[in-house]
């Protein structure tokens, strides 16, 4: 069994010819979602399942993914902590503004910030930022991932109000949420367009990729703002 | 200018600096009270790009961003905590509903399962659902029929195989299992009908404790269901009839889970749409009464729905006539067997 640091805080583990994803978990000894630990010369990582992860997807799909050890993180669509355990894994000594919406996740989310020292939880609607702006301080990077019909408007309000100059937005844009029987093709074509000309952030499209086979009909998007 | 952030209020000048402020207190509840609420809605919230944890620091409200980080998350922790804390009367109704309807789908399978599993002893016993699980888990074997028993006949010449031993042990365990389901279901309906009673008065007087209940679960939410239009109301739970009118040309729905409500239920087919958009009227009316106004029940509805039912049937006495056999029939989506339709509930 051998490790690789293939992002920053991301390892790919090499086990009887299967390659891996996982990060080092923060809290050893505890599962959050039951996903497997393995313990590789003293360190417990966390096995990170890309079928149930788009930002996981996003890596397998050789995303230069921006999170850094130090990173501030605005995760909108939290759910229920699957992926934002993860992120907190990888920022160590940073932190995650986890922003979800519905009462009910909202209680497994708590129950993850109770044992992990860098999420802040807030249980507000990512389409008003104003509501989380007096809490929520400038980020490094945006992970979106909330299957809203005006995802791309949510993503430029978000980051106009808390994204810094050249930081990162990760957007996992899901069409059918868009447009149930509209080509899929089509509306991410729609919505890249839509990111990069209509509104004032400025995002300019670094890389954007569907998450094929692991999330069907999503794309992956990664955008820089230049303010 | 002045701005609002978790730990305080910042006066900032034109360039962005902060000039003055007003800290909070460090303690923990308090903080997350106002991170929920913040008193002063109408101030400006922090520009894009403001610092919130270094002002935090020069403000002297934190030492370290260590600091920063451990009060924030204890804070929004319990302020999060707080906010899905609220256990209003109208959840535990919900729930209630839902629950309602578990039971029912678990009662029944189950019975169906018993009348299978005691035919093979008493096929005769032409009992089913409730009256079957409690008669098994009273007697058991058909030789445990006592005389007075009106089913004493049947037993004593069934055709059925003996039931005996093991088998009937499992067999009137698993019939008391099912009385046991029967009990809380209509421990669950007294609690509903009590709990609708106190939070809810007018709308139980207008629509019934138990399609009260129902509509608030469907809604989501007492106070979600005073927002909906009298419109919505008479049709929440024929979505699937209601979205067939609206993609296709199928007609719309006229009630939905109001039909249930014996003043429509129990009039003749072409007064129905009339009473139901009368009654989903009362109901929106009732609801707003319970939410907003709070001040118990209010009889002049129930009397003015009344009337207003009164004079419907009054105006409508008997079905109207068609003009055109065929232009009629195109009109409706299903037409075949309409009649059948307007009981069994495909189109409501």
């Amino acid at each position: 069994m051998s490790t690789k640091e293939v992002s920053s805080g991301i390892f790919e583990i090499t086990e009887r010819g299967g390659k891996q994803l996982a990060t080092i978990n923060l809290v050893p000894g505890a599962s959050v979602y039951g996903e497997k630990l393995v313990e590789i010369e003293g360190c417990e990582y966390r096995i990170w399942n890309p079928k149930r992860s788009k930002l996981a997807a996003m890596m397998i799909k050789k995303f230069n993914i921006p999170i850094e050890r130090d990173s501030k993180v605005l995760y909108l669509g939290a759910a229920s902590g699957t992926t934002v355990s993860h992120v907190s894994d990888i920022v160590s000594e940073g932190i995650v503004y986890a922003v979800e919406f519905s009462p009910r996740t909202m209680r497994d989310l708590i129950g993850l910030c109770d044992v992990r020292p860098n999420i802040i939880p807030i249980l507000a609607d990512a389409n008003r930022p104003q509501a989380y702006a007096h809490i929520v301080e400038e980020v490094d990077v945006i992970f979106q991932d909330v299957a809203q019909p005006n995802q791309s408007e949510i993503a430029a309000v978000n980051a106009k109000q808390f994204l810094k100059k050249d930081g990162h937005l990760l957007l996992s844009i899901k069409a059918r949420s868009i447009d149930t029987v509209a080509n899929p093709k089509n509306v991410f074509k729609e919505e890249v367009k839509k990111l990069e000309h209509e509104f004032d952030v400025g995002f300019e499209i670094l890389d954007s990729r569907e998450l094929m086979p692991f999330h069907e009909d999503h794309l992956g998007v990664m955008a820089r703002v230049r303010k | 200018m002045k701005i609002i952030t978790w730990f305080g209020i910042l006066t900032l000048d034109d360039s962005g600096k902060v000039v003055e402020w007003d800290m909070l207190s460090k303690d923990t509840g308090a903080l997350a009270e106002r991170l929920v609420q913040p008193k002063e809605t109408n101030m400006a919230i922090p520009p894009a790009g403001f610092d919130l944890r270094t002002a935090a620091i020069e403000c002297g409200f934190v030492g370290s961003t260590g600091e920063y980080n451990t009060l924030l998350r204890d804070v929004s922790i319990r302020a999060a905590k707080k906010q899905i804390s609220g256990g209003t009367p109208d959840m535990g109704i919900i729930q209630a509903v839902e629950a309602l309807d578990d039971i029912d789908d678990a009662a029944n399978s189950l019975s169906e399962r018993l009348a299978e599993w005691y035919g093979m002893y008493f096929p005769e016993v032409g009992l089913s659902s409730e009256p079957l699980a409690r008669f098994v888990a009273k007697y058991g074997s058909r030789s445990n029929v006592s005389p007075d028993d009106r089913l004493y006949e049947k037993a004593t010449s069934s055709m059925g195989a003996e039931l005996t031993g093991l088998d009937e042990e499992l067999v009137r365990g698993f019939a008391e299992n099912i009385c046991t389901l029967y009990d809380s279901r209509s421990r669950i309906e007294e609690y509903l009908i009590k709990s609708m009673e106190t939070t809810a008065p007018n709308l139980v007087n207008i629509a019934g404790a138990l399609i009260g209940a129902r509509l608030v679960s469907m809604a989501g939410g007492l106070e979600k269901l005073a927002r909906f239009p009298s419109s919505t109301i008479q049709v929440i739970g024929a979505n699937r009839a209601l979205f067939k009118h609206l993609r296709a040309r199928a007609p719309s729905p006229k009630h939905g889970i109001i039909f249930n409500h014996p003043q429509i239920k129990n009039s003749p087919w072409w007064q129905r749409g009339k009473i139901a958009r009368a009654l989903a009227a009362k109901i929106s009316l009732a609801v707003r009464m319970d939410v907003y106004s709070g001040n118990g029940l209010n009889e002049s509805l129930k009397t003015e729905l009344d009337a207003k039912i009164e004079s419907i049937k009054a105006a409508h006495p008997k079905p109207p006539k068609r003009e055109s056999k065929g232009g009629s029939v195109k009109g409706k989506g299903r037409s075949q067997n309409k009649q059948q339709n307007n009981k069994s509930g495909g189109r409501r």
